[in-house]
């Protein structure tokens, strides 16, 4: 802390992180667009299936990493977690609106119109990227000591409100439509399940070499300023 | 009553309070003094378990602050700029819950005594809301005092008291140093307090600048010592 | 100790509320506008709303319960008495529980005109025959109400733009207690009685109930922490 480094720690970690996410998702995306069995009725616009269900399951994580960041912020009361908490909730939402956009696009090819209400995944993620979005919203609007730990307790909060939202829209849906739409799940040729988990991969290494970056960014940004801070009070 | 070492609070990259130390003896009275800005109010709120330490160690009543802090505050007595009490309750609604926050067991027969010390007693029944400033105020005395605390933090009392109640104050802070109490006193006005208070505390920019008992003091050093020039 | 702080802090908000009568009148002549709103919105003046009562009546009650929650700190905050109750030996959870029992209350006492008048204005067929199944649905989703709007209330009370933080806060947490409050009235009003619907989203509040009294006396010591 009293020295300024001349390298920003996780500098390194970053870089290896970027090149395995980038390696991981063009071999993703080779093996879903070009290798993976294609279904018959839904053309190239399936194929965007395993992207999908990728990014909702890591934004889910993203959302969970910032819930025990949350946690650990409230319990040390180092700055380094509510950054953690931070880029891990810009992340997860960046990954849910995608979810949110990918899922649209699916819903147009599929059903033949933008926007499903009684799609439980579409509607679900809807939700979350207004509870996350709040989150910023919170963020910006309180200062220093009271921004991290309130939005350390929001992330906790938030992220006991994702289930209750997932639960809530199936609950619903259980009874208006008895019929749920299941997309993948369980019989999934072999093939398609090999690329599904490479998709999967890939797009959680892209999550881990995003938080690095913007942990990095970060922490040089804190360094800058107490250098300029102990420029300007010597 | 109060052992310090290196407190720091920040708010931000500033530091309000910077590195203080402070021991406080029971029965001892301290004015604590500074110019606006010095850190004064958060060293008192720091002390009446209300902002967290940012570093450094503190113990109040034999407590660890901040993990047994609720265990200090039945033993603090806090009166502040605002009275702390609601102005649509009655002075005796707002002892009531006062008295019930912290189980005060004879509850009922001290809010009446308290009242009638500080003057109150045929107001008793009104809103705050109807009462003078310098009423409101006392009414805190009597809330601060309502629990018997041990150790009183009092931010700038002379300035929001009036005369009675200023010697109501006074009368508490002669009869603390007799029974081993003790008492920081936030003061703009070092001549006021001189008169119950025994040692005197400066602070500057966050750092305690000048630590001496009451009776060596030269007023013009204490103005210095606010401005920063050198004696 | 604790059970008598608790009391005294409800007490004090109640007689605050008598005093006043700030809260609770404007909750329920707001209630009532958003009734006549949203019968006027949906615009079917002469046609069957028996469908939307469960929404209608939960989507005011969710708007409702964002109005008394903003209310939930302002004594304290505009007469500045909250240091008095933080300097006090309180634990922070009887602070988080005796206000949640006073949002609770207001909140009782706006159903009480509510879900009569939704009977009244929007269902045709049976409705008072389930009049206790609708409370016991409303006194769940008031629990969630009020210990969710709680919490959201103490992270908005110290921040700029209050007024606009809280609903953006409460309003998505309180999206799953308004399926839920709407499914659960619309198994029992007006037309099928189907009880093990009503009993299912009924579980799902006192789940919610649960999870959020778990989260806000985890983390309630948190948010008066300066």
């Amino acid at each position: 802390m009293t020295d300024t480094p001349a390298r920003i720690p996780g500098e390194r970690a970053a870089l290896i992180w970027g090149v395995l996410a980038t390696i991981l998702v063009v071999v993703a995306s080779i093996g879903v667009f070009l290798v993976a069995p294609g279904d018959a009725d839904q053309g190239i616009v399936q194929r965007i299936f395993y992207f999908h269900v990728a990014i909702a399951i890591v934004s889910l994580v993203a959302f969970a990493v910032a819930c025990v960041a949350g946690i650990l912020f409230l319990r040390t009361r180092r700055e380094r977690w509510d950054d953690v908490g931070e880029a891990a909730i810009r992340i997860g939402l960046l990954f849910s609106v995608l979810v949110v956009i990918t899922g649209s696009i699916w819903a147009k090819a599929s059903w033949g119109t933008w926007w499903v209400w009684s799609d439980p995944r579409l509607v679900t993620y809807l939700i979350v990227v207004l509870i996350y979005a709040a989150y910023f919203v919170l963020r910006s609007s309180a200062e220093d000591d009271r921004r991290m730990r309130y939005s350390a307790i929001y992330s906790i909060a938030g992220f006991a409100s994702v289930p209750l939202s997932f639960y809530s829209v199936r609950v619903a849906e259980s009874f208006v439509h008895p019929v749920v739409f299941t997309r993948g799940g369980a019989n999934m040729p072999g093939s398609m399940l090999v690329w599904f988990v490479v998709s999967q991969a890939a797009i959680l290494a892209l999550f881990i070499a995003l938080l690095e970056v913007e942990l990095v960014g970060r922490r040089s940004e804190r360094a800058l300023r107490q250098l300029v801070l102990r420029l300007e009070n010597p | 009553m109060v052992t310090a070492r290196g407190l720091v609070h920040a708010y931000g990259e500033r530091r309000a309070v910077d590195g203080v130390d402070l021991d406080l003896a029971p029965g001892e009275r301290v004015a604590l003094a500074g110019a606006n800005g010095a850190g004064k109010s958060t060293l008192l709120r720091m002390l009446a378990t209300l902002v967290r330490p940012k570093a450094g160690t503190l113990t109040v009543l034999g407590h660890a602050i901040p993990d047994a802090a609720r265990a200090a505050r039945t033993g603090i007595g806090y009166l502040a700029h605002d009275p702390l009490v609601y102005l649509d309750l009655t002075a005796r609604q707002n002892l009531e819950l006062y008295g019930d926050l912290y189980g005060v067991a004879d509850r009922d027969a001290r809010i009446t005594d308290l009242l009638d010390d500080v003057g109150l007693a045929v107001r008793a029944e009104d809103t705050v809301r109807t009462f003078s400033r310098g009423m409101a105020q006392r009414l805190a005395l009597a809330r601060m005092l309502l629990h018997r605390p041990r150790l009183l933090l009092l931010d700038e009392p002379h300035a929001s008291l009036d005369a009675a109640g200023a010697d109501r104050l006074d009368r508490e802070l002669d009869a603390a140093r007799d029974d081993g109490r003790a008492a920081v006193i936030v003061t703009h006005d070092v001549e006021r307090v001189a008169r119950v208070a025994d040692r005197l505390v400066v602070l500057r920019a966050g750092r305690v600048v000048l630590d001496t008992p009451m009776g060596d003091l030269d007023p013009m050093d204490v103005r210095r010592l606010y401005t920063g020039v050198a004696p | 100790m604790r059970g008598r702080q608790l009391a005294a802090l409800v007490r004090k908000d109640l007689r605050l509320e008598l005093r006043t009568r700030e809260t609770i009148v404007a909750m329920v002549l707001f209630a009532i506008v958003m009734l006549v709103i949203l019968e006027f919105g949906l615009g079917t003046r002469d046609g069957d709303l028996t469908r939307f009562a469960g929404g209608l009546m939960w989507v005011t009650l969710a708007f409702t319960a964002v109005l008394g929650v903003g209310r939930s700190y302002v004594a304290e905050r505009e007469q500045r008495v909250l240091d008095g109750l933080l300097v006090a030996p309180v634990p922070r959870v009887v602070l988080l529980g005796a206000k949640a029992i006073a949002i609770l209350i207001y909140m009782a006492a706006v159903e009480v005109v509510v879900i009569p008048l939704v009977g009244i204005f929007f269902v045709k067929g049976p409705y008072w025959d389930s009049i206790g199944w609708i409370a016991i649905t409303a006194l769940l989703a008031d629990v969630c109400i009020a210990l969710a709007g709680t919490l959201f209330s103490g992270l908005a009370l110290f921040t700029r733009a209050r007024d606009l933080i809280l609903p953006v806060l409460f309003l998505p947490a309180l999206v799953p207690v308004v399926i839920a409050g709407a499914g659960a009235t619309h198994a029992v009003a007006g037309g099928p009685h189907d009880m093990s619907e009503w009993r299912g989203y009924c579980l799902f509040l006192a789940a919610y109930a649960i999870l959020f009294a778990l989260v806000s006396v985890a983390t309630y010591d948190a948010v008066f922490d300066d």
